[in-house]
């Protein structure tokens, strides 16, 4: 199950235009720039379980929604970069979450990953690639995948 | 397929660097053969495990073969030989000066000093480098880094309490035109990566990170260097460690995987494509902060004899080293791994993070464990201390590695590397009067990278965490000021809010010199790096010194030759300034092919890390001017040459003369000036380097929104120095002074005969104005030459 | 008359925990380390101390979001920390420590302990210690800022340090009662209302972003003030106001 987490939008304006400017930085002209903070939870949990592990432990109320089938993110056309830490890499966050998960709900994951998800409305699936690439991702410890929205 | 160790000691020469390559060991085709011959004398094929743990123990991140090898050094006609270089400069001025104050020196993780006038703490100091790692993956690379130093300090005796991080870095410039090969990254990127690795490690440790530098050079576009330090507080009592014979092997903090393979071999190898994902990891602070928690507490209640980190090499380094006289037993099936997809010799040799290694006697495993279990650290008990001199490792049944200690501690042959002076053509013709405006080149100046503000840098990092980091990274009225040294009170490991006895940490790092002049570079680094200690009013009289060499591949024989340039350096700079080395450590292979396939070497890097005590910590100084009226001081002689300058790098080849340091004027200089600030006389005090006098006098005036009216024609200098030598150049062992007003008779009574002039005084008016006997300079408005100095660099 | 008692309640990942030790300790307290495993296991009781604090640092890593995992493990004793409140002893969260109350909804004060606000990333989007100038609010309950100056200098250490509240009956509440007892002169970080610490309404739960236990000693002062070199500083007040309250 991922757990897909955001800032609402009224409070996201500074956070996108960090990452607009970030990728900016490797020559990409971004028109509009969201992003997500994923959990990858493994585990015999029921979605009950999962909704109230995103609910009352992962997402800040106050300033954040969350999904269990994906974010509507409104950007018809745009692009979503999928990140995460490759399987060898040691996923610190991923390590801690899965503590509390087991904390929170009394039963063990097998494994939680945390990544980020970067929807991006700009030019070319291969300048957001090269983007990335210079910014975000490094290949050799981050799996990315790009899909067209 | 057939196990390639099974043929070994029939292989021939070719066969062995071939097997070596494959396996990724970097041992050479002497250390093979060494191997070769051992095993055909033992009569039986090694296991994988044992050439890996040969490999690690041999490699030059361990055994530091370059520096402590034999070199033939060739200059002018003339040949030394050494058959140590390290021993026979840097070690031999520590023997020399035979300080009863240096508590250990180059045998621990760390070297230590007296602290404080109770005689109850030492304080240890180490530095380190994690260039290659940074280049591959500068976030993961720097948090790795930072971690290594601070175990290092964590298992320096039975344990320091690490009170203070330095760092100092060395980039490509941000908007370098230098084309990069594919597989590397830009040096805006590499910055970036490790500014927020030693953030998010060292924020999370809660140790400050309040001490270092940044600095650009486009020859380290392909190689960055990231040197990280860290010093901590140990009780002298628990400077000693030593393993009984039947004490445990236990490993504390992290689990054991495969992402940690062959760091040490991968930092003596160049890197090209081919560098592999698992040479590099991400740190994981809060494993390291359990850790730390748990060895302060098990320290304090005696509950191991030894402890030592897990850095290069894994267990195989950190049991090896710990069990060199007593030999050790292990069991790797006990080891906590995060991944079981992991051959038993890969668990032996993993570099994982976050583990040390504690020795632990039978009848106190409880007592630690219940430690432990309160900090919620993982820990596993790997086998024991035998007493028998032989390594012994095992997975179940099988054997692992079977030789005896002697043999891997004391056979790794060397050989002499030949050394030459590098041909420079120095041009000392006075150099030409610029086009532009003297303020205008000042402003340009400020904003230069390797001048400017670092705030953007320095305020991401917890630099004030453990409240005692009295003189601050960023100081004066608006508390950003650039500082010339730290100085820490450290009263979160003594608890003593009484004892105001603290220490100052500085840095000296010239490579721009050291193009011209290895020599003079190390001379004038450990100048410089004392000089900034001074600045703050510590007791320069006890200073420490460290070396950290960086180099490229040291098969070249010019890269030889201005290493043993530089060592001659360190060794005639630590005696002129009775300041020992206690602690050093070096990195080479820092070169790689550019996008053209050439070589791509760095420059000769030296870092000097300096710490002195400073008796009072309510008492030392800033660098800001206090109070209009007051008279603002040069101490030193101005002297003539632009080498090594900044306004050089902005400017293009000219005169790139060096003024040779005069270190015999520059102690009794430096002498005097201490009575002088520890009396309270002096307000504020700023070294002059990096774009010289004029930089120097802009940032104590903008720092204290103060301005200053300045007649240089008092100030000592060498004959015939232009007026750019005067405002930019920058000659050794000066620095500017602001005297309070009151003290200004006594402190000229006090300077008498020593180069140390009146050059103007302090202003309301926020201006700088600078003149040669009514020559006018410049005149510069404060705020605008902040404006510019301080830029958001990342 | 016996030095007052104080939990410094610590978990993995804590790091300001010593320096807030030695500052309960020179203003005439009795500190004691204490951590979170320690109360979970029965071994120490919160309701054995007169006053709490939650130090600074980054307790579990601040994975999730700062201070949740904390206040997670704190929830299992929630009735012993809501008696401690409710009986007025003084607590003091600060930097992560005010994070902790904040996500364990003791701050800001409601019924049911629930998470009304948050601290959420700064608005430049990292880490950032710095000094910043701050506004003592005189009308507030406070019992931890009594006496300060209108203006004070403290630094600042934190990634998640704007305050924000959506529901404007439960701000408004909030400033209508004076409860935001420091604000920020330059807001840092966007928190709403400048807002840098707020207490409850019988001012003795109190928590702030910045750390007064770093501008205790004037020498801990970027500026350096000439003749202040044996003086306390401004920090010094929030911890001798605890425990003179607590002495009477």
């Amino acid at each position: 199950m991922i757990i897909e987490i955001w800032t609402k939008e009224k409070y996201s304006a500074s956070e996108e235009a960090a990452l607009s400017r970030r990728l900016g930085h490797a020559g990409l002209a971004v028109e509009a720039a969201r992003l997500s903070r994923l959990y990858k939870v493994d585990g015999d949990f029921t979605a009950k379980e999962f909704r109230s592990i995103a609910s009352e432990l992962l997402v800040d109320k106050i300033t954040e929604k969350f999904s269990l089938s994906g974010r509507p993110h409104g950007l018809k056309g745009a692009y979503r970069a999928e990140v995460w830490l490759k399987e060898s890499a040691t996923d610190p966050v991923g390590e801690t979450v899965k503590e509390a998960v087991e904390e929170f709900s009394g039963k063990t994951a097998r494994a939680v990953r945390f990544g980020h998800a970067y929807y991006v409305a700009c030019g070319s699936e291969l300048k957001l690639r090269h983007a990335v690439g210079k910014t975000l991702v490094n290949e050799i410890v981050n799996i990315c995948r790009i899909e067209k929205l | 397929m057939t196990d390639p160790m099974s043929n070994f000691t029939t292989l021939n020469a070719k066969q062995l660097a071939g097997l070596d390559s494959a396996c990724g060991w970097s041992l050479n085709a002497l250390e093979l053969a060494e191997a070769q011959r051992y095993f055909k004398k033992a009569g039986r094929e090694p296991e994988r495990g044992e050439l890996e743990t040969l490999a690690q123990t041999w490699s030059e991140h361990c055994k530091h073969k370059t520096f402590s090898g034999p070199v033939s050094f060739k200059a002018g006609g003339k040949t030394k030989k050494y058959k140590n270089l390290f021993k026979e400069t840097i070690v031999k001025a520590t023997r020399t000066l035979n300080k009863k104050w240096c508590l250990s020196v180059f045998t621990d993780n760390a070297g230590i000093v007296e602290f404080g006038n109770k005689g109850k703490w030492g304080l240890a100091f180490k530095a380190e480098t994690h260039n290659h790692p940074c280049a591959v993956e500068p976030y993961g690379g720097a948090e790795t880094g930072v971690g290594g130093v601070i175990r290092d300090i964590l298992g320096v005796g039975l344990g320091a309490k690490p009170v203070l991080n330095t760092d100092t870095f060395c980039f490509g410039f941000p908007d370098t035109k230098m084309k990069m090969p594919k597989n590397s990254h830009p040096p805006e990127r590499i910055f970036r990566g490790v500014v927020e690795g030693v953030r998010d490690y060292g924020n999370r440790m809660g140790i400050p990170t309040a001490a270092g530098g940044i600095y650009f050079d486009d020859g380290y576009c392909l190689n960055p260097l990231v040197y990280v330090g860290c010093a901590g507080l140990i009780p002298v009592d628990k400077i000693d460690k030593k393993v009984h014979s039947g004490d445990l092997i236990v490993s504390i903090g992290g689990r054991t995987g495969r992402d940690g393979i062959h760091g040490a071999t991968f930092s003596s190898a160049n890197i090209d494509e081919e560098t592999t994902t698992s040479a590099v990891q991400i740190g994981h602070a809060i494993n390291e902060k359990k850790t730390l928690d748990v060895i302060m507490r098990a320290r304090d209640l005696n509950l191991y004899n030894a402890v030592t980190d897990c850095g290069a090499g894994g267990f195989s380094s950190a049991i090896g080293e710990l069990g060199s006289e007593t030999g050790a037993r292990v069991h790797l099936d006990a080891a906590r791994l995060k991944d079981t997809r992991i051959e038993p010799w890969e668990i032996w040799v993993s570099e994982s993070q976050e583990r040390m290694i504690l020795a632990v006697p039978q009848a106190k495993l409880k007592k630690l464990a219940a430690i432990l279990d309160a900090e919620s650290c993982e820990y596993c008990v790997l086998g024991n201390f035998p007493g028998d001199g032989r390594l012994l490792v095992t997975h179940g049944e099988t054997s692992v590695v079977d030789l005896p200690m002697a043999f891997l501690h004391g056979g790794v042959p060397n050989f002499e590397k030949p050394a030459v002076q590098r041909v420079i053509k120095i041009n000392s013709k006075t150099p030409a009067k610029p086009a532009k405006s003297y303020g205008h080149i000042l402003k340009n100046l400020l904003a230069h990278p390797n001048i400017c503000s670092r705030h953007s840098v320095i305020t991401q990092y917890d630099h004030e965490v453990q409240g005692g980091t009295v003189i601050k990274p960023l100081q004066g009225r608006y508390g950003d000021g650039p500082g010339d040294a730290a100085v820490i009170w450290p009263q979160a490991a003594t608890l003593d809010l009484a004892d105001f006895a603290g220490f100052a940490v500085g840095h000296g790092f010239n490579p721009a010199l050291g193009k011209i002049d290895p020599y003079q570079m190390a001379l004038q680094s450990i100048d410089e790096a004392i000089r900034n200690l001074l600045c703050t009013g510590a007791e320069i009289s006890r200073t420490a010194i460290m070396d950290n060499f960086c180099a490229a591949s040291p098969k070249d024989p010019r890269v030889m030759g201005d290493l043993v340039l530089a060592a001659e350096g360190c060794h005639d700079g630590a005696i002129a300034y009775g300041a020992p080395f206690i602690s050093g450590k070096d990195s080479f292979y820092n070169q790689a092919r550019d996008a053209e396939g050439r070589e791509y070497p760095i420059p000769i890097s030296l870092l000097i890390s300096a710490t002195a005590p400073v008796e009072d910590v309510r008492k030392a100084i800033t660098m800001d001017f206090k109070e209009a009226g007051n008279p603002v001081y040069l101490a030193g002689v101005c002297g003539r040459g632009m080498g090594g300058s900044v306004y050089n790098d902005m400017t293009g080849p000219g005169n790139n003369h060096i003024t040779p340091l005069d270190m015999k004027a520059a102690v009794r200089l430096y002498t005097t000036l201490l009575i002088a600030i520890k009396k309270g006389w002096v307000a504020a005090a700023h070294d002059v380097s990096q774009g010289g006098l004029a930089v120097t006098l802009a940032e104590m005036a903008f720092s204290g929104g103060l301005g200053a009216q300045l007649d240089l024609a008092g100030a000592a200098k060498e004959k015939g120095l232009s007026a750019l030598e005067l405002l930019f150049g920058e000659s050794p062992a000066r620095l500017a002074l602001e005297v309070v007003k009151e003290h200004e008779t006594g402190f000229l009574k006090l300077v008498k005969g020593l180069p140390v002039k009146e050059i103007g005084h302090v202003t309301e008016e926020p201006a700088l104005l600078a003149g040669d006997s009514g020559n006018n300079f410049f005149r510069e408005d404060i705020h605008q030459l902040k404006t510019r100095w301080k830029r958001e660099l990342i | 008359m016996n030095k007052p008692k104080v939990i410094i309640l610590r978990g993995t990942g804590t790091n300001c925990d010593i320096e807030t030790l030695t500052s309960f300790k020179y203003v005439g307290a009795e500190p004691e380390l204490v951590h979170i495993n320690q109360l979970l296991s029965g071994a120490r009781k919160v309701l054995d101390y007169s006053i709490m604090a939650f130090p600074g640092g980054f307790s579990y890593g601040d994975d999730i979001s700062a201070g949740k995992i904390f206040a997670l493990k704190m929830s299992r004793l929630n009735a012993d920390f809501e008696k401690f409140i409710k009986t007025k002893r003084p607590v003091i969260g600060i930097c992560n420590g005010f994070q902790i109350l904040v996500k364990t909804g003791f701050l800001p004060e409601n019924k049911a302990n629930a998470q009304v606000s948050t601290l959420y990333n700064n608005d430049c989007g990292h880490f950032l210690a710095r000094w910043e100038k701050f506004r003592i609010n005189k009308s507030s309950p406070c019992i931890f800022t009594k006496g300060l100056p209108d203006e004070i200098d403290l630094p600042i250490a934190h990634g998640e340090g704007k305050f924000m509240i959506e529901d404007k009956k439960i701000m408004a509440d909030l400033l209508g009662r004076e409860l935001h007892a420091i604000t920020y002169a330059d807001n840092p970080n966007g928190s709403m209302h400048d807002i840098a610490g707020i207490t409850n309404a019988a001012g003795t739960c109190f928590g702030l972003m910045p750390h007064p236990e770093r501008n205790f000693f004037a020498h801990q002062r970027p500026d350096r003030p000439a003749g202040a070199r044996e003086a306390v500083s401004v920090g010094y007040q929030f911890f001798s106001n605890a425990v003179e309250y607590v002495k009477g």
